[in-house]
């Protein structure tokens, strides 16, 4: 089935099904809404097998890559929808190639079918300590967490990274929840207190630097991709106000202080596609793929973040109100910007992988 | 001991390929040039670049991005990048003095030339004895190209030409110049009524004046026509339709001239990371901004990859929105990043040295690197016209 799936028309079914159903309205009204998850829409994903696309065929996925899921990503940065998928991917990465068979059994058709949720521990943050039957401690800034279903923190047993997958309702298991600037996702710092540590609930790999490459490497690229389908709507949607917008008896797009910006922005824009894609194909326990990736992920949330911000600028005083669609995507890009590595720690990590190229 | 390279039999075999254009440079490189010829230019660098083209001609890389159609190896995409990563491997010179007749006038020539003129300038430069220069810009005609005013009179079997050209890379060292000249003053709009001709830089009434730029070099010249005759055949294209013939030119100038740039920069930011590391970089802050670049210069060296792509499934078609895109992010990050090393090396940077020619930004003496990144930030249309391009040709933003 993979080999005939064909990208492309993958991108158009996105970008067709979220524009119809998450118009710049809706979209602009979510935010005032206080609602934690768009759940009509995550059904409607669901129903549509988006969130199977990365699971393996065996347990109900299309079995996709990375690739796919970029794709997949930017088309929901593009409309800043508020579902909780980057749990979703991060999750299917783990249990697909770290999780024992009955793991894979157990979690991998909810993830696909959409019944699970997750929220998924930032990489950088504390590590849990796994060695006994019960597990206490707090892992802080989950993205998503107050909408999900499970959890999967990190920690540490056996001196290796491993990871453990736990239902929210677990007894001993509380989240508090932090509202963010940007309400299209939420952030909440689970908070485990003498939690039962079921064996079978532990994701221990005999290889665990390379499950965390490849982790780092996907969650870079679905950040990015997120970000740059931010990028792109929101320059679009500019220029068309660009375009309509008159004063002193001119529409504004015609003056050049504006223009030069706008085309620095698309440059900036077609630049990072091409990044992205090519990053989306490389191998992710290749050193040279996580290096781009890093970048990418640096380079990506950074150059959506100035876009977004300067569109507001651009649009003027109506830029600044609620009411239009702008605020909506810098927020978003700025929470990318800070998500899993921050930019310091991301560009670290490229300063280290180069040196030690 | 000299044997004979036969690098062009390897297609079909890369690694043969390469192994032969490595063992082809140990031998026909020219020893320890970065020394010798630092502080050359003109008359002391010429005979330098003639002897390095025809050791690239011998092995039938004097054009090694050419299809066959331009009289090129026509090299299948993956066998140019490895010619172009082991020239930059082997850090060999770069033939500068060439730029033009190896990238402009190919552009030009193969999409709006004659049979004849094809024949006949094509192939003076894959032999190695024509160096050209272009004639566009203007005093009073810069990024307003189209207001230029250098006039060719029609007379019998030639053109009489009078003008003023500046701005012309290595006019002093040229046997042609690529010309844009007004063969109709009385025109609705200003794009109209401009020709485009070869004109041969030795006819009398042909004067060049070198200009010293702020490298200290002098690279760029005047050309001044009083009264020249240039003959009907030597008109590319239709007579009025150089506007349009200049936009194949300078779309060649936007992107595949920027390939070799690339690759060597792309080496020398790992050199720079080495040289750097009991130093700046060892400072947490320069370090990330040091490794904020790889990105950077990824993006690029993909863009152009795609054009190349792009060129090698149809060879007669030199414009491309992406090499737009590829100049205006690649004369800005060249600026950027030879700042950044400025910076980075601290007073050491600010201490004279020579500029070395045939390096491509990549000299290593970072403040000379850094002022010859404005060659890109403003020459073949600059950052600003870049912008207006994009903004209102692709973006349909209103005039």
């Amino acid at each position: 089935m993979p080999d005939s799936i064909d990208l492309d028309l993958l991108d158009e079914s996105f970008a067709e099904m979220l524009g119809a159903e998450w118009r710049r309205e809706r979209s602009v009204a979510y935010a005032q809404s206080g609602n934690l998850i768009a759940e009509d829409l995550w059904s409607q994903m669901a129903g549509l097998g988006w969130t199977a696309l990365t699971v393996p065929e065996q347990y109900g996925g299309l079995g996709l890559g990375i690739d796919a899921a970029s794709r997949l990503h930017a088309a929901l940065g593009a409309v800043s929808a508020p579902v909780p998928m980057l749990g979703t991917t991060m999750a299917a990465a783990l249990i697909a190639h770290a999780g024992s068979d009955s793991q894979r059994a157990a979690w991998l058709p909810a993830l696909a079918d959409g019944s699970m949720r997750v929220g998924f521990a930032q990489p950088s943050g504390a590590k849990l300590n796994f060695e006994d039957t019960s597990v206490n401690g707090i892992a802080a800034d989950v993205l998503d967490a107050p909408s999900a279903t499970h959890f999967v923190l990190s920690g540490r047993r056996e001196g290796k990274s491993s990871w453990i997958v736990l239902a929210a309702d677990s007894p001993g298991v509380t989240v508090e929840v932090h509202p963010l600037n940007d309400t299209s996702r939420t952030l909440g710092s689970v908070t485990l207190s003498q939690v039962a540590l079921a064996e079978d609930a532990v994701i221990l790999s005999a290889d665990d630097r390379r499950v965390t490459d490849l982790l780092e490497h996907w969650g870079c690229i679905a950040l990015a991709s997120d970000s740059l389908g931010i990028g792109e709507a929101v320059l679009d949607l500019t220029i068309e106000y660009l375009k309509v917008r008159e004063q002193f008896g001119k529409v504004i797009g015609s003056f050049q202080a504006l223009k030069h910006r706008v085309a620095d922005h698309k440059t900036a824009l077609v630049g990072a596609r091409e990044l992205l894609s090519h990053v989306a194909l490389l191998d992710p326990g290749d050193h040279a793929g996580l290096i781009d990736a890093l970048s990418a992920k640096a380079h990506i949330t950074r150059v959506a973040a100035e876009v977004a911000r300067d569109c507001i600028q651009l649009h003027g005083g109506v830029g600044f109100t609620a009411e239009f669609q702008p605020h909506v995507f810098l927020k978003r890009a700025k929470l990318n910007e800070a998500l899993y590595l921050t930019r310091n720690e991301a560009l670290d990590r490229v300063a280290d992988l180069l040196e030690a190229a | 001991m000299t044997r004979t390279f036969d690098i062009l039999s390897k297609v079909g075999d890369e690694q043969a390929f390469r192994q032969e254009i490595r063992d082809w440079l140990a031998a026909a490189m020219p020893r320890n040039w970065r020394v010798e010829w630092q502080g050359l230019e003109n008359e002391t660098l010429k005979p330098k670049m003639i002897a390095w083209l025809e050791e690239r001609r011998k092995v039938g890389l004097a054009t090694p991005h050419w299809p066959k159609e331009w009289g090129g190896p026509g090299l299948p995409f993956g066998y140019q990048i490895i010619v172009y990563e082991e020239l930059t491997r082997a850090d060999a010179p770069e033939l500068h003095m060439y730029m033009v007749s190896l990238f402009h006038t190919p552009a030009t020539l193969f999409e709006h030339g004659s049979a004849a003129q094809k024949e006949r300038y094509l192939s003076g430069i894959t032999q190695g004895t024509d160096i050209w220069c272009q004639g566009f810009s203007e005093p009073g005609a810069g990024s307003d190209l189209a207001a230029l005013r250098t006039s060719a009179r029609r007379e019998g079997d030639h053109y009489v030409v009078n003008g003023q050209k500046i701005w012309s890379s290595g006019a002093i060292n040229a046997q042609y110049c690529l010309l844009l000249a007004r063969t109709e003053q009385n025109v609705k709009s200003k794009h109209e009524g401009i020709s485009y001709f070869i004109m041969d830089m030795q006819a009398p009434g042909v004067e060049v004046r070198p200009i010293r730029s702020i490298t200290g070099e002098q690279e760029f010249c005047e050309i001044f026509m009083d009264d020249v005759k240039i003959p009907v055949e030597n008109l590319i294209g239709e007579e009025g339709n150089g506007w349009n013939i200049a936009q194949s030119t300078l779309s060649a100038e936007r992107g595949l001239l920027i390939f070799g740039g690339t690759e060597r920069l792309a080496r020398s930011f790992e050199r720079d990371r080495v040289d750097g590391k009991d130093s700046w970089m060892r400072d947490p802050q320069l370090r990330r901004e040091y490794a904020a670049f790889h990105a950077e210069l990824q993006v690029i060296r993909l863009l152009i990859r795609k054009l190349l792509k792009e060129l090698e499934a149809s060879p007669d078609k030199a414009s491309s929105n992406l090499s737009t895109f590829i100049k205006l992010s690649w004369g800005p990050f060249l600026q950027r990043y030879t700042e950044f090393l400025v910076r980075a090396e601290g007073l050491e940077a600010h201490k004279w040295k020579a500029p070395i020619p045939a390096t491509a930004h990549t000299s290593r003496i970072k403040f000379s690197d850094f002022l010859k990144s404005f060659a890109w930030t403003i020459a073949g249309g600059s950052n600003e016209i870049m912008r207006n391009i994009i903004a209102e040709r692709y973006l349909g933003l209103p005039r």
